[in-house]
């Protein structure tokens, strides 16, 4: 009775302070509109807050926000999953064996250190302005992530455990299956964890430089046009879409690795 | 040790294979230069380009020095700020919950969503691309400062409170000491996202830098120099992460795994 | 009652014969294991005991055919042992299951891996989950289980894979002193029920004469065989007796003993 009290004592306390930091923030936002020369460039929260709903039914540029928001998610996907799945089977090859990282690992370290983002001029001068491109660069965004995590499960696969399986009569090729396979997947996971945040970074940058739809374009859009409040407002709706994606990923890994110590 | 030889044997004769292909496969002209040039071109354009200003304007080391110089005053702001601010979430209840929805309010957008709204107030001067290297490397660096006070093992704070330490001795003497390899792992996720924010940055509006070098390049279809460009800004993204883990080894002893 | 003098049996499962075992290091060979000779009957309980760090562990990773053999010969059932073999269980001394797998899956990894259909192991492994006292745990993950009941997930795991010969290494070692002797009663009840030839490892001498029937006595490195003991006192043993008492100073004296000595 007591601890139940003390608890909602403390999450009113929390709720209190974070609503009134938000509140100062705010404030002080609206008042430097006001008064300074800030509001000449800066649209004020009350302006801003209207905007983003507006921009629900109102198209912005060919779409709606939410039109906008869905063009981003599907590339983004596209690319991501592109570079899981290449990157998940190339990280289990050269952890599983070390012929394979020998010959691979000294070219991959040339392309690892280079930010997805950089391969834009590249991409476009090999593609050309188009889809393809962008997925390109979301593509090269996740997948040295994604290797690298994957490698390093694949290389620590506890010895033991692949002893104790061949005891109890496992064969070679059910080794790989039964054993590495469910070792990585918590690598596996937490590469499709920065992967994701990369990915989401990558479409954004990508279509400020080559798209003419799309939630980076939006914001670039804003800048150009002067409308800092479509600026505000693709902020806003990447922030939160990140936010879901994020939080999706971390759900599905606590479902599907109720076993690792790290998900519990 | 006979079998570490052998591959890394075979690591050098990969690489060299590799470079060898790429390079008959771009004069022999199966891929056009246009599209593919040459290791041999590559390095003749990556001497040029290091006293020649051509096509963007700069010399190659005036666009490493001012890439750079972005990279590292942002990263040092946001990791001079971000640090302190996490450790004081961290430890002080009544900060925390002011600070933390604000937090939780920026920590998702991407860094590079900043750089529009940083080019409005700012111009496409250098402070810009500061304000979103600064964002880049501050979230990451409350993020892991904060995980890493919050991780202090209780037992730790409880031996030294017996042994008569004060709130504040307890702070310094065992939370930050026992953060700090958390913080380091802040600093090198700060320090990749610095990087990467500034080549967006520097790619969607600038004057010099890496970035610029290679979108100019890609504009008058200068594929050499963009290629020169994007393995010059892996290999000191490369260099800048391996500075930061010599840091980390000479500071941080015990307690770090690997 | 006591005798000390080498057994001899009948129905000998497995011999050791004139084996050893050498590791290759810096400054040359270092010997563990210097010519073993032992014959094991079946369903014996076997006790390999020694105070030491040196060659227990390494015996039993040659019977279970994770480490190669150096010089001479394993053989069982008159066939010579070449690598890894099917009559052959382990019991760890880390719990070593599988984290991913539920204590179900840990169980029946072992037929599944050899094609058994699906029916047919999920019974048997339910038989050996029921006999180890986890009935009802079958879903947990190990992560979820105490010390106690994850190696009894282990032991489940060698068993239903229906070796003849289960070798187990110190699976007690992390135990706490009550679990353990809860452990030490059911690995002799699940012994005396199921009838295999187990080989036990440990350090613990009141442990080995509580399991044993017969304790064979290994020097430090290299390890050879120093003394065997056979055990007729009745099952299942007290503690406390005096015979217990009398054998377990005679044991203890001869460790010492020798650790003196070295």
């Amino acid at each position: 009775m007591t601890n139940t009290l003390k608890i909602s004592k403390n999450t009113r306390e929390t709720w209190a302070y974070g609503f009134f930091g938000i509140l100062v923030f705010l404030f002080m936002w609206q008042l430097a509109c006001l008064y300074t020369n800030f509001g000449k460039i800066f649209p004020t929260p009350v302006y801003s807050l209207r905007a983003f709903l507006e921009a629900f039914i109102k198209p912005i540029g060919k779409y709606t926000l939410l039109g906008h928001i869905a063009i981003s998610l599907k590339r983004v996907l596209i690319g991501y999953a592109l570079s899981s799945v290449s990157g998940i089977l190339i990280g289990l090859a050269m952890g599983h064996s070390k012929m394979i990282h020998a010959i691979i690992y000294p070219i991959f370290s040339i392309i690892r250190p280079i930010p997805g983002i950089a391969w834009i001029p590249l991409a476009i001068l090999w593609i050309g302005i188009g889809e393809p491109t962008i997925y390109f660069i979301i593509f090269m965004g996740g997948f040295s992530q994604m290797v690298m995590n994957t490698m390093d499960g694949a290389q620590h696969v506890s010895k033991e455990l692949i002893g104790v399986a061949k005891v109890l009569g496992a064969r070679e090729n059910q080794i790989f299956r039964k054993i590495v396979l469910p070792y990585c997947v918590p690598y596996i996971f937490t590469g499709l964890q920065t992967s994701l945040s990369t990915s989401w970074m990558a479409v954004l940058a990508a279509e400020m430089i080559t798209a003419r739809e799309g939630a980076g374009w939006l914001i670039l859009a804003g800048m150009q046009t002067g409308r800092i409040e479509n600026n505000v407002i693709g902020m806003i709706s990447i922030g939160g879409v990140g936010l879901i994606l994020a939080s999706l990923l971390r759900d599905s890994e606590r479902r599907l690795c109720r076993w690792s110590v790290r998900s519990r | 040790m006979k079998e570490k030889t052998k591959y890394i044997f075979i690591s050098i004769a990969s690489l060299l294979t590799f470079i060898l292909i790429w390079q008959l496969v771009s004069t022999t002209g199966i891929i056009s230069a246009r599209k593919l040039p040459d290791p041999v071109k590559l390095f003749e354009t990556f001497l040029y380009k290091l006293t020649n200003k051509n096509p963007d304007g700069n010399v190659l080391g005036v666009h490493i020095w001012m890439s750079l110089k972005e990279a590292l005053i942002g990263f040092f702001f946001g990791i001079v700020i971000g640090v302190p601010l996490g450790i004081s979430m961290a430890w002080f209840d009544k900060f925390d919950k002011f600070f933390r929805p604000l937090f939780d309010l920026i920590k998702p957008i991407p860094p590079v969503g900043w750089v529009p709204i940083m080019i409005t107030f700012f111009g496409i001067g250098i402070m810009s691309k500061v304000s979103v290297i600064f964002i880049a490397a501050f979230i990451p660096a409350v993020i892991n400062s904060y995980s890493g006070i919050k991780q202090t093992k209780d037992v730790h704070k409880w031996v030294a409170r017996t042994f008569g330490a004060s709130n504040g001795q307890v702070l310094f003497t065992v939370a930050i000491p026992s953060a700090a390899p958390m913080i380091f792992t802040g600093a090198r996720v700060a320090l990749n996202g610095s990087w990467v924010s500034l080549v967006a940055a520097e790619l969607i509006a600038s004057t010099k830098g890496l970035g610029y070098m290679i979108q100019t390049a890609r504009l008058v279809g200068r594929i050499d120099v963009v290629f020169v460009g994007v393995l010059v800004i892996g290999l000191f993204g490369a260099a800048m992460m391996e500075g930061l883990s010599f840091l980390e080894r000479k500071f941080v002893k015990g307690g770090r795994r690997k | 009652m006591v005798s000390t003098k080498p057994v001899t049996t009948d129905k000998t499962i497995i011999k050791l014969e004139n084996l050893s075992k050498s590791f290759q290091v810096d400054q040359g060979e270092a010997l563990i294991l210097d010519d073993i000779n032992l014959a094991i009957e079946e369903n014996e309980f076997l006790v390999l005991f020694g105070a030491g760090q040196c060659g227990k562990t390494t015996l039993l990773k040659m019977l279970a055919g994770l480490e190669s053999i150096t010089d001479g010969q394993i053989v069982i059932e008159d066939k010579p042992l070449v690598g890894m073999d099917p009559r052959v269980g382990m019991v760890y001394q880390t719990t070593a299951l599988f984290p991913w797998l539920t204590v179900m899956g840990n169980v029946e990894f072992g037929p599944k891996a050899r094609g058994v259909s699906k029916k047919e192991r999920r019974e048997k492994a339910q038989y050996y989950i029921d006999l180890v006292g986890l009935n009802s745990f079958e879903k947990h993950f190990p992560v979820m289980l105490s010390g106690g009941m994850q190696q009894r997930v282990g032991i489940a795991r060698a068993y239903c894979n229906d070796p003849e010969i289960i070798l187990m290494d110190e699976p007690f070692g992390h135990l706490d002193a009550q679990t353990r002797y809860m452990m030490e009663e059911e690995v002799e009840k699940i012994w005396e029920k199921e009838k295999r030839t187990v080989i036990f490892v440990t350090n613990n001498i009141e442990e080995a004469l509580y399991l044993a029937d017969r304790i064979v006595i290994l020097t430090e490195c290299p390890a050879k065989i120093k003394k065997e003991y056979k055990i007729d006192l009745p099952r299942p043993r007290n503690l406390v007796s005096p015979d217990f008492l009398e054998l377990r100073e005679e044991i203890s004296a001869l460790v010492e003993l020798r650790e003196g000595a070295e």
